[in-house]
């Protein structure tokens, strides 16, 4: 037991290493577009609110809007990491031969990825709360509130990784598997309240969504960290189907794929 | 000059046609691009179609006016799509490895191998998609005929200027290892014209206009379109192109001789 998680410790540094080892691309990469975008949304709201900015659209005034857009930049952040982008190079490469024969298996291999992954994710959305707080976009909510919500953005991580992996393992048929990664950062994007708050799209939508994981993905846990949504159960509840869905699914294609794979470059 | 523009565009035909035999040699992906680029259309103009359920107008422009400047936005996308997208991200990738070193040595303009090698003849699928809603929204506004006439060159400016923009962005590729997260931040300047000059606060939009032009690639055109007294937004164009071009010729050279070419 200990050697194995030795292993899972050596290669979350690893992963580590490699994440930080070009700064300026991590930043601009991993950081930077969350944080163009939050830049945008505050311009488009303080136009839309203008002087007004007590007035209610959908029961959100100026300063209510901000704060939800700032826990979905911190939710981003946090939960829709770019962990998995090279697994399909690894399979489309051949590198997976080398996992083949290590002590590791590939998956053991990409989710230690992962996990380093989110540390460094804590660390950049620790700051970028910070400076929310410092220039006067939020209020320090509860500790309770505050760990009801980073324990359901890091469920939700997982289950982000999950399909991550998905898109990923699709490089078995697929040549490039980046198509399906973008199409499915535009879907989750659009459907999630990531770009708006879900109360501005119409209920016929909103009502749609209800048993998809979309809604679970930006604009539940930013409820929850504004202390307005209670009923965490529903969202545990849906996001743990669909990832049990998914890593079903995944087995199901490493084991197609595997039957398919030719260790390219061997 | 004739003799020139001619062997460019004889080397543009094998450019294009490469392109489309490798881009047809992979047709799940090349669908799956036609898809992504719809979703994205759509996903653009339905989310400002539902903030305009709880707005009457955004800045000075009503519903179907900003409508109208998102579709010129998503032609000019699909456009640079098509012809220059792919060619950013190889960029990258031929700096670290040094196959920049082949581009180097064939006998025309290295700007010109560089950021027209591969096009993506997946948006010549969804470029029809792009231009009907251009017009659907065209209508909806009422322009005259002049103004159709006047939309493609005006497409073209600020195709152009956002492309200059583009390149010299990319040449900070020499200087990096990594060229991944330049290519995430040529992103962000897309996204960031995306939307009009107007909702930005007066310091930004100063910004964004004169220092890095980026608001006048769409909102300069549409501005002219919805008024001809705004001519003096084209003029900054003109002038942002030819200041962005001469940056880049300079740039560039200054670029290529940071070059250690990797596989050498």
């Amino acid at each position: 037991m200990k050697t194995y998680l030795l292993k899972w410790w050596q290669t979350i540094r690893i992963s580590w290493s490699k994440y930080t080892a070009y700064r300026l691309n991590f930043f601009l990469q991993v950081v930077g577009p969350f944080l163009v975008f939050f830049f945008i949304k505050y311009n488009l709201w303080s136009s839309i609110y203008g002087e007004d900015t007590g007035q209610l659209i959908r029961g959100y005034n100026f300063d209510e809007m901000m704060q939800y857009h700032v826990w979905t930049l911190v939710i981003s952040l946090l939960g829709q990491g770019y962990a998995a982008m090279n697994l399909s190079e690894d399979i489309r490469l051949g590198r997976i031969s080398s996992y083949l024969i290590y002590p590791f298996e590939f998956w053991e291999f990409h989710t230690a990825g992962f996990l380093s992954f989110q540390i460094l994710q804590i660390f950049v959305s620790s700051v970028t709360l910070g400076l929310a707080i410092f220039f006067g976009f939020l209020d320090l909510p509860s500790t309770m509130t505050l760990l009801h919500g980073f324990s359901f953005t890091f469920f939700m991580g997982f289950f982000w990784f999950t399909m991550q992996y998905f898109t990923g393992l699709l490089a078995f048929w697929l040549e490039e598997t980046w198509i399906m990664r973008v199409l499915l950062s535009i879907v989750v994007s659009f459907l999630s309240g990531y770009i708006f708050p879900l109360e501005l799209y119409p209920e016929w939508l909103v009502s749609g969504l209800k048993f998809t994981p979309f809604p679970y993905m930006s604009y539940f846990p930013a409820k929850i960290f504004m202390g307005v949504e209670t009923n965490f159960m529903m969202g545990y509840a849906v996001l743990a189907f669909w990832m049990a869905v998914f890593a079903f699914v995944n087995h199901l294609i490493w084991k197609k794929g595997m039957r398919l794979y030719t260790a390219a470059g061997m | 000059m004739i003799k020139s523009f001619k062997h460019y565009l004889g080397v543009y035909r094998y450019f294009v046609s490469t392109s489309l035999s490798e881009a047809l040699s992979f047709r799940t992906s090349f669908v799956l691009l036609i898809l992504m680029d719809i979703f994205f259309y759509f996903s653009v103009l339905f989310s400002v179609d539902f903030l305009f359920d709880h707005t009457l107008m955004i800045g000075p422009w009503s519903k179907y006016q900003l409508l109208f400047f998102i579709a010129f936005m998503l032609n000019i996308d699909t456009i640079h799509m098509g012809v220059f997208s792919s060619n950013f991200w190889m960029l990258g990738f031929k700096i670290r490895t040094g196959e920049l070193d082949f581009d180097l040595l064939k006998p025309t303009h290295s700007i010109f191998v560089a950021f027209f090698r591969y096009l993506k003849p997946s948006s010549m699928v969804t470029a029809p998609v792009a231009w009907g809603i251009l017009v659907y929204y065209g209508n909806k506004i009422g322009l005259y005929w002049y103004d159709w006439l006047m939309i493609p060159p005006l497409l073209l400016m600020g195709l152009a200027l956002l492309c200059v923009l583009e390149f010299i962005l990319s040449t900070s590729m020499f200087w990096l290892v990594e060229g991944m997260g330049v290519n995430f931040l040529r992103m962000q300047m897309q996204q960031m014209a995306r939307w009009p000059d107007f909702i930005y606060k007066y310091t930004y939009q100063k910004i964004f206009t004169i220092a890095v032009p980026l608001l006048l690639i769409g909102s300069g055109p549409v501005h002219f379109i919805f008024d001809k007294s705004k001519w003096p937004y084209l003029l900054g164009m003109v002038v942002a192109l030819i200041i962005s071009s001469l940056i880049l010729i300079k740039i560039w050279d200054k670029a290529l001789r940071q070059y250690d070419s990797a596989s050498s």
